[in-house]
């Protein structure tokens, strides 16, 4: 799963290259965002013994 | 119409551009400029010394937050050289530069829970941490550092509205370092790309504390430090 994340940042950078609207560079920005996000949440497996 | 404004048309929405005809005006966006290839330049040191030196060098394999954070970084980074894209192509309106600078926030905010999570994980009294610690804080601390910097930053240049905004150098040799900056963070992108598939091999998630690179089976040996 990380190495295909590390492929949509490389793949959402290459879209700010080379595509000129700016639909397409937040689209990619986007999908990696939420890619991130739902890999974030998967790690995160336990509360933590912490009281603030 | 004002002397420093032209107008251009983005599909069927008008907006207005400042042209930095004037000495200040061109000063402050090319300092703009530099501002945002000193970000990528910034954070380019920065995984780059995390995957060269700490995972290579010193053999500490990066645990699934570390990962998390370096993309996070990199999420942030997107921002600046969406600015510094549209700069060089002379093609930067304000609602671009905005947007780089939403990717930049929104990025960091991201990059800046894992790094919070990851400190709160190692924070009772006793533990030793994740890795090794530089200047008496761990990475997942730095990291976080580097994320509110980035988020002052931002935080900084929205103040000023346009002020800042981006504007490409006209010399070859300025225009050179700049895509070769913006050419090296791809590379960055791509050579994390490699490392994390030599460590995760072709399992779908990386161990909580990972020992060895999946891929070919080797167990590195952590350099005394």
């Amino acid at each position: 799963m990380d190495t295909l994340l590390f492929g949509a940042l490389l793949a959402a950078a290459l879209f700010i290259i080379f595509a000129r609207k700016r639909w397409i560079a937040a689209t990619g920005f986007v999908v990696c965002f939420v890619a991130i996000a739902l890999l974030f949440a998967h790690h995160v497996t336990s509360t933590l013994e912490l009281s603030f | 119409m004002s002397e420093t404004q032209i107008r251009i048309f983005v599909g069927d929405t008008r907006v207005i551009v400042p042209t930095p005809t004037g000495r200040r005006d061109l000063l402050l966006g090319k300092l703009g400029f530099w501002a945002q290839i000193a970000f990528l330049l910034a954070y380019i040191g920065v995984l780059s010394t995390a995957m060269f030196y700490f995972q290579f060098a010193l053999g500490e394999l990066p645990c699934p937050l570390c990962i998390l954070q370096r993309m996070g970084m990199m999420l942030s980074s997107l921002g600046p050289l969406y600015i510094v894209i549209h700069s060089l192509r002379g093609t930067l309106a304000p609602a671009d530069f905005m947007t780089g600078l939403g990717f930049a926030i929104v990025g960091a905010l991201l990059g800046a829970a894992m790094s919070i999570r990851q400190i709160l994980l190692h924070i009772m009294p006793g533990d030793p941490g994740y890795g090794t610690a530089v200047l008496g804080l761990h990475l997942y601390t730095w990291a976080l550092v580097s994320f509110v910097v980035v988020l002052a930053f931002a935080g900084v240049l929205l103040m000023f509205g346009t002020e800042f905004l981006a504007v490409g150098p006209t010399s070859p040799v300025a225009r050179y370092i700049a895509w070769a900056v913006v050419w090296i963070f791809i590379a960055t992108i791509v050579a994390n790309l490699i490392a994390v598939f030599f460590l995760e091999g072709f399992n779908w998630f990386l161990p909580d504390n990972p020992t060895s690179y999946e891929l070919i089976g080797w167990t590195p040996t952590p350099a005394a430090n």
